[in-house]
């Protein structure tokens, strides 16, 4: 049985304005083996997750998962609401 | 327009900048193997029909074997890649993908070649159709070589999901 392995790499790259071949030069990869990570269709060894996560100098787990990730506006109104409460 | 301009316009028209710098696009081939293989198996039979001169139906059988033996070589190229190039090396998802695609064909070609034997073999004896001429031969030789580079092609093709579009083209 295969386990599904989730990540954020087309939102952290859209954020940062980064097109797939830009991505893809700086962790030393064909482009499409990024859009095949993207839509889920490959699973990156430990060291092709460990550059991506350094090159968005985040922690691997906050781009790789084995649930899937909750959607951004999620997040964001999770944010909002935490810093609209009362201390 | 100087000529030397002209000859760079023809070169970025028909593409063949990309071509030379192994710009071209993998593309995932699926069923294209298939038809080359068949046309391998029809060049060949036409060609094995012909016994004695050389006539229309062996020219015809010819054309279309030799004609898929280039085509064998040249969906190597346009098909997933296997083939590092000084600036794009191949990756670890191409590699992984080459390993399998070459473990596996190396396994049909070997069964392939297996049943062939044994096929001569049984040709022998119930008085089938076998090679005699060299052409039959040359031929088989060129046919298996075909498979070679044609399998690995079709099987990394169906391997491959669907390339994704490419936005920086």
């Amino acid at each position: 049985m295969t386990t599904m392995l989730y990540n954020r790499i087309a939102v952290f790259r859209a954020e940062r304005g980064l097109s797939r071949r830009e991505l893809a030069e700086a962790v030393g990869v064909n482009n499409q083996t990024i859009g095949y990570l993207e839509r889920g269709d490959y699973k990156p060894s430990l060291e092709l997750a460990m550059k991506i996560a350094s090159y968005f100098a985040v922690p691997i787990e906050l781009l790789f998962a084995f649930q899937p990730f909750e959607p951004v506006a999620d997040t964001l109104r999770r944010a909002a609401a935490a810093e609209g409460a009362p201390q | 327009m100087t000529l030397l301009a002209r000859m760079d316009r023809l070169v970025y028209a028909t593409r063949l900048d990309r071509v030379l710098f192994r710009r071209v696009q993998p593309r995932t081939l699926r069923w294209t193997p298939l038809s080359v293989f068949a046309a391998l198996i029809a060049g060949y039979v036409l060609m094995a029909k012909t016994v004695e001169r050389p006539d229309r139906v062996f020219i015809v059988g010819w054309l279309l074997f030799y004609g898929a033996y280039i085509a064998a070589a040249f969906l190597r190229i346009f098909g997933p890649r296997f083939v590092p190039s000084a600036l794009h090396p191949l990756d670890e998802r191409e590699m992984t993908v080459k390993m399998r695609a070459y473990a596996l064909s190396g396994i049909l070609l070997t069964g392939l070649t297996m049943l062939g034997c044994f096929y001569l073999a049984a040709a022998g004896l119930l008085g089938w159709w076998q090679p005699h001429s060299p052409n039959d031969w040359i031929a088989l030789g060129f046919g298996v070589q075909a498979t070679a580079m044609l399998l690995p092609t079709m099987i990394a093709s169906w391997a491959e999901p669907r390339a994704v579009p490419d936005q920086d083209d």
